[in-house]
């Protein structure tokens, strides 16, 4: 069962679409398969949408706009000419053909890829060891977006984050020494949190990051570059 | 199973909203957008621009910050409106809600289009507008198979009905009516589209 799921003031981002891609992305695929927080989303969606349209929401911004309600007013779109445009066209949205399915090979399993994905760049897969990783090429400056498989058997070494670390697991389970996560965890760490996930079977994951990992411990304090490998 | 057009879901999605204002006419808009869908009815896109365009100019003014993206939004936004008004279904949410839905996505796009120099739209993937589409036309078509429906068939333009009797009773696939009817390919689903949006209308007057 899933049990970590992202914090409310998260998914009112969502909903108002302000986060960056690589975090939106990451709660589509929670609420793919979490039906808990999908509706939650509906339900802040539909109330965001009736404040929105409200008149006496827009009324309560025009003194705080008022000077752009001026220029708007300087500038005033003809309305008539818009819809004269729109309704020009024949176009008609054709019926979306079923969905087609996008799946990626991590050493020789096959994953289907969440909806959200689907049309995201993929860079090449790196390997290190039973880590193998591709880059999800989002073009988000400082954060960092991946796909993340570690192989039966492996682990992440302890380590520390400098920024934030979403890790999404889509398949497989893994655990650390908050106890075992499930497919549909959206687990949220900051600079506060020290983990070191270890799979048996194996695992996919989503992570976003937006500063490379800092290792805690003895040897693997040599191993830093992997850091920048995973995040 | 989702019913083909029941009124009863959209009053159920209105009293679970119960907290909020009645000012809105949900039933004007869902009106305006399935005539805007059955019968591409310019005066009823009027009345859906006139309600939505002021306030989505504004909100997207106050998020951008700029008259030309705002504008771009609005345009964008309710071009989408008027292209996919046959999507809208309000048995799974109101008006408001599909309208918002479109301009938050516009409005994702066109910012990672400036942030992050990237056109790959990929907000229709993270907030899906159509996601019930699917399972829907295959309840309308389980539908349409099950009972005489050519009384109903027959009320459409005859190229519509070409179209959709084509596609329903002799089971031929999109692309095999293009070739045979010789026509474009799009031309065929935008055609079979409007019948279904018909279809569907009419179906529902007799339907409880
Ligand atoms: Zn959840």
């Amino acid at each position: 069962m899933i049990k970590h799921h992202p914090k409310f003031s998260l998914l009112q981002s969502f909903v108002d679409g302000e986060l960056p891609a690589s975090l939106a992305a990451g709660i589509a695929i929670h609420a793919e398969m979490c039906p808990l927080c999908q509706q939650k989303i509906t339900q802040l969606t539909e109330q965001v949408a009736e404040a929105s349209f409200e008149d006496n929401f827009t009324e309560s911004f025009v003194s705080e706009l008022i000077d752009s309600v001026v220029t708007t007013t300087a500038t005033e779109l003809d309305f008539d000419d818009i819809i004269g445009q729109i309704t020009a066209s024949d176009d008609v949205e054709p019926t979306k053909p079923v969905s087609v399915e996008r799946s990626v090979s991590f050493k020789g399993t096959e994953y289907v890829l969440p909806n959200a994905l689907r049309n995201m760049a993929l860079g090449k897969t790196a390997q290190i060891g039973k880590l193998s990783r591709a880059r999800i090429l989002l073009d988000e400056g400082e954060i960092h977006t991946n796909l993340l498989h570690i192989g039966a058997g492996g682990s992440i070494p302890e380590h520390t984050h400098k920024g934030f670390e979403l890790t999404l697991l889509l398949a497989g389970t893994f655990a650390d020494e908050q106890g075992e996560y499930v497919q549909g965890d959206f687990i949220m760490l900051d600079k506060r949190h020290q983990h070191q996930p270890a799979t048996e079977q194996g695992c996919l994951c989503y992570t976003v990051a937006n500063d490379a990992l800092h290792f805690t411990q003895g040897i693997n304090k040599l191993l830093n570059p992997i850091g920048a490998f995973i995040y | 199973m989702q019913s083909v057009h029941s009124e009863l879901p959209s009053r159920q999605t209105a009293a679970t909203s119960s907290s909020m204002t009645n000012k809105i006419d949900h039933s004007q808009l869902c009106q305006w957008l399935k005539a805007v869908a059955v019968d591409r009815d310019k005066q009823a896109f009027t009345g859906v621009f006139k309600f939505f365009a002021p306030k989505i100019q504004r909100i997207a003014q106050s998020k951008l910050n700029n008259e030309a993206l705002a504008a771009e939004v609005l345009q964008d936004t309710m071009s989408n409106v008027w292209r996919k008004a046959h999507l809208f279904d309000e048995s799974k949410g109101a008006a408001t809600t599909w309208v918002y839905t479109i301009m938050r996505n516009v409005t994702f796009d066109l910012l990672r289009k400036i942030k992050a120099n990237k056109e790959d739209n990929l907000s229709d993937d993270i907030w899906p507008l159509a996601e019930s589409l699917n399972t829907e036309d295959e309840s309308f078509t389980d539908h349409i198979q099950s009972r005489n429906l050519l009384g109903v068939i027959e009320t459409l333009p005859e190229n519509q009905q070409q179209v959709v009797k084509g596609f329903y009773f002799m089971e031929m696939s999109q692309e095999q009516l293009a070739v045979h009817l010789n026509l474009p390919l799009g031309t065929i689903k935008s055609r079979l589209r409007l019948a279904l949006g018909k279809l569907k209308l009419k179906l529902g007057e007799h339907h409880d």
